[in-house]
């Protein structure tokens, strides 16, 4: 019999649960200092109160829960920001349908560029595309100066809601396109052939086949957009120019500007609570897709 | 692929859909190349003079050092802490290993503006606010669940065999790892390398609540510029960050193919 | 490594051949895919693992290698027991059955590889990679990667690179299972060639039969997870031992029948069955019963059944009878002859086998 001719070390004793102990404590590190920690110190800092003065106030309590669900002024901020990324999710859903469908359908090297092109704006700064539609939407813009030029009176398309919504529905796209695409793996052409044969019209066989099969990566891509949307904070506050109010600004607010941490938790508890809401609609609307 | 004819209606559609969406960056670098002082599109006269100014900004070209080393130490800090995580959760299979891959990726989910202030408030009373530490660990905490998912799939699609073949071949468990595992995880370690760093050198939320008056990532002050004035300036580097993401995106598509890196 | 005598292994039967398996088993929970295996394997000799999927035969080579644990049981090499020794350090070469070559080195680097770990000199290790790559005929391709290849060259590659370190023995698991029909005969003729005249004892785990019975000297017959028969192909094909080999390896008949006082009753034929009492099962290989116009002579040794073709399937170079007889339907096959027709249904016929040929066990 051959030898070996390496060195007779014999294997070493640790077991493979303590050398995976032993991988995985550096991200269980980072893990717990950086998420796990803070989460429920946030949780934590909800329950504190602030004076008027804006000190804080080291208790225990539900008062700042109570005075932020009573105020006026949040309740409506809520209701806006649910209402506002809502009717942007669907905007952006209508907007990528095409696209996804497209690239569905395309091949090759054209599909490799039109991927590029889908991704590329996904990885670019969100700063760097706000600053785009304002160059495309202020009053010495694109669209003004187009509208000025067939002598119409540019309507006003920035720091108002308008722009925000025109901002943030392009910047979700990439999300939703990649959803819809990754949800179109169902979405066999053959499929529609055999409709078409059956005798139903292009239009038809959309509606009866083509959506149906997609509507996974819809409810997928939708949930994406929605809480995307509601936690968005650089395009709100560019392209609205302080004069949109929604939670991630007002958050940012109340953290930065005004210093009551407490309120700035508990409207983060908020969004999270949200979060779960739009997870558990996701869920039950998958269901009843599939 | 079938070779059915596109209609033209959904070719019309996706092609006004594309444009809107590549409209703001398209859009910048005719402005970029504006000789105006403020912004207005069309500019009034053409010039270089904004590539130029940012050079001599120095609150810019400081931000972009730090966003530089940033991204590279965050992207070093995410392979060297996400590989050993994801090999174990992958082949070692430890008790709760799921439960751990969901934990370790859970960052991900939280919005931005949640996770930021969460760590604000933990890091200020620890003095981390405005220093490079503070910044590494909060961009580590939104990298490493992309680390940890790109290098489990990666993992998870090896070939064991092949590890198999290098041990019965007479090569001890840390040689299989280095001389095999590795090289065969090359794209995966490529689109990990990629992902971390533009997720770090874009981040946005985060460095907002991280940074301090001394120290700026380049997005932050990109922010804080346009939100005082918006000026041809922030065209002029967007530019040259487009130009940079789209290296970084041909270089992962080389290497490792785009498709399989960010469509699942 | 532990040397030991083999009459020191205590409690289990003396290690006999180059390779010794003693009670080998391998346990999932309640499931033991590999059942107290006990196998001896001589110094050059090609030894098949046959069965069907699941039965443990990969098992087995897996935990020869190394790859897999055993729950309990003995590896005797040599004289040498090998049950704990790490994959590494065991010097066994497996060709598997996706090849698994190192996708980024070329072949020359793949087939150096094990040379490399046993810190073979430069110079020496070059040659041997150059004598394994004139042995499998790929001279000129060193410096393709594997994904340049196709599957029958990267077939050559792996064995190359099991054969090179000059292992103790060749593991072989499905190695042609991933090649189309006419490159598999080719290569297995390529590596029963190959292990004859390096002399290197070797093990070839398989599901086909023909594989199996064509190249191998031995087959071990394999089935939930225990051995059911160890021989030669001739002893395996015309002397399976239990009802499982009679049936896994080549095509039969089966017939149910009752035996008392020496003899079973199936589908109205007294048949020899010693030593059998109760319910039975006697097989009988469809190309052994002959179809004919008129009964055998009698104390010819053969048993005959009177029934009708039922179907007749022409096959180009056989022609099979389906024919009804007794209550049963019994399959008869012939070599096609020129100049011959084909029965009708409903024609009868004398269908008539040899005793030897006939295989009786106790119904499961």
């Amino acid at each position: 019999m051959n030898t070996l001719a390496l060195p007779a070390r014999e294997a070493r004793g640790m077991s493979p649960a303590a050398v995976a102990m032993w991988l995985l404590l550096p991200i269980a590190l980072v893990n717990a200092v950086g998420f796990l920690w803070p989460v429920v110190n946030l949780l934590r800092m909800s329950l504190n109160e602030s004076e008027a003065t804006g000190a804080l106030i080291d208790t225990v309590s539900l008062a700042t829960w109570r005075n932020v669900l009573t105020d006026s002024f949040t309740l409506e901020l809520i209701g806006n920001s649910i209402g506002v990324s809502l009717f942007i999710t669907l905007l952006t859903l209508v907007a990528s349908y095409p696209i996804a469908i497209y690239l569905h359908r395309s091949s090759g090297l054209w599909r490799t560029v039109l991927l590029v092109l889908v991704i590329a704006p996904l990885l670019t700064s969100a700063v760097v595309r706000t600053y785009g539609w304002i160059a495309i939407l202020s009053n010495q813009g694109l669209v003004a100066n187009l509208l000025a030029a067939f002598g119409l009176a540019p309507p006003r398309l920035m720091f108002n809601l308008t722009g925000v919504v025109i901002g943030l529905t392009e910047i979700l796209m990439p999300y939703m396109i990649l959803a819809l695409l990754s949800g179109f793996g169902r979405l066999d052409p053959r499929y529609e052939e055999a409709a078409l044969t059956l005798g139903a019209t292009p239009l038809k066989t959309f509606w009866r086949v083509v959506l149906p099969l997609t509507a996974p990566g819809m409810a997928l891509g939708c949930l994406l957009c929605f809480v995307l949307a509601i936690s968005s904070f650089v395009t709100p506050k560019l392209l609205g120019g302080g004069r949109v109010f929604l939670l991630a600004t007002e958050i940012y607010d109340q953290a930065i500007v005004t210093l009551n941490w407490p309120v700035a938790a508990t409207l983060s508890m908020i969004v999270l609570v949200l979060f779960g809401a739009a997870l558990a609609l996701y869920t039950r609307a998958l269901r009843r897709i599939a | 692929m079938d070779e059915r004819p596109i209609s033209p209606v959904l070719k019309a559609a996706a092609g006004l859909m594309f444009l809107f969406l590549l409209a703001p960056l398209i859009i910048v670098i005719p402005i970029s190349l504006s000789g105006d002082t403020y912004m207005a599109f069309p500019p009034s006269s053409w010039s270089l003079r904004w590539y130029g100014a940012i050079f001599s900004d120095t609150r810019m070209t400081a931000a972009f050092s730090v966003s530089l080393i940033l991204a590279l130490v965050v992207t070093a800090l995410s392979l060297l802490i996400g590989l050993p995580a994801a090999y174990a959760l992958v082949r070692l299979r430890p008790l709760g290993a799921e439960v751990l891959g969901s934990l370790f990726t859970a960052p991900l989910l939280l919005p931005t503006i949640v996770l930021g202030l969460a760590i604000l408030l933990v890091f200020a009373p620890l003095g981390l606010l405005g220093t490079f530490q503070g910044l590494v660990a909060a961009h580590l905490i939104v990298t490493l669940p992309y680390a940890i998912r790109v290098l489990s799939t990666a993992l998870a699609t090896l070939p064991i065999p092949v590890e198999e073949a290098a041990a019965t071949l007479g090569a001890p468990p840390l040689t299989v790892f280095f001389r095999v595992t590795l090289p065969m995880m090359r794209s995966g370690m490529v689109s990990t390398a990629a992902l971390c760093f533009l997720v770090s050198f874009d981040e946005v939320v985060l460095s907002l609540f991280m940074t301090g008056p001394r120290l700026s990532t380049l997005p932050v002050a990109m922010y804080r510029h346009v939100e005082q004035q918006a000026d041809p300036l922030v065209a002029a580097i967007s530019v040259l960050l487009v130009v940079l993401t789209l290296a970084v995106v041909i270089v992962v598509d080389r290497t490792a193919g785009l498709a399989k890196t960010f469509v699942r | 490594m532990m040397s030991i005598r083999p009459d020191e292994i205590q409690g289990l039967k003396q290690a006999e051949g180059f390779l010794s398996l003693r009670g080998l088993t391998r346990r999932y929970g309640n499931f033991n895919a590999v059942d107290d295996l006990n196998l001896d394997v001589a110094k050059g000799e090609l030894v098949a693992f046959l069965g069907p999927s699941g039965c443990g035969k990969t098992t087995s080579l897996r935990m020869i290698a190394g790859l897999a644990p055993s729950t309990s049981g003995h590896i005797v090499v040599d004289g040498h027991d090998i049950t704990g020794v790490p994959p590494y350090r065991r010097d066994m070469g497996l060709v598997f059955q996706s090849y698994a070559l190192f996708p980024h080195m070329d072949v020359a680097r793949n087939i150096a590889f094990g040379l490399e770990m046993r810190k073979v000199g430069k110079a020496e290790a070059q040659e041997r990679v150059r004598e394994a790559i004139a042995l499998v005929r790929l001279s000129g391709k060193e410096q393709h990667r594997p994904a340049q290849l196709s599957g029958g060259q990267q077939q050559r590659v792996a064995l190359a690179r099991a054969l090179v370190v000059r292992p103790s023995i060749l593991l072989l698991d499905e190695p042609l299972s991933n090649l189309d029909a006419k490159l598999r005969e080719e290569m297995r003729n390529e590596i029963r060639d190959i292990q004859k005249r390096l002399g290197i004892t070797a093990i070839f785990v398989t599901h086909d039969q023909m594989e199996a019975l064509t190249i191998c000297d031995k087959v071990a017959v394999m089935n939930h997870g225990r051995l059911e028969q160890l021989g030669t192909p001739l002893d395996i094909y015309e002397h399976p031992s239990t009802a499982f080999v009679a049936g896994f390896v080549g095509r039969i008949n089966r017939l149910a029948g009752t035996a008392s006082g020496g003899l079973a009753e199936v589908a109205g034929v007294q048949v020899a069955a010693p030593g059998f009492d109760g319910r039975v099962e006697v097989m009988v290989r469809p190309h052994r019963v002959s179809l004919s116009a008129y009964a055998p002579p009698a104390g010819d040794d053969r048993y005959a059944l009177a029934g009708t073709v039922a179907r007749a399937t022409f096959a180009g170079d056989i022609l099979e009878y389906e024919v009804e007889a007794g209550g049963v339907l019994m399959k008869s096959e012939a070599a096609t002859r020129g100049g011959e027709g084909v029965l009708a249904p409903g024609t009868p016929v004398i269908l008539s086998w040899h005793r030897r040929d006939t295989f009786v066990y106790a119904a499961s």
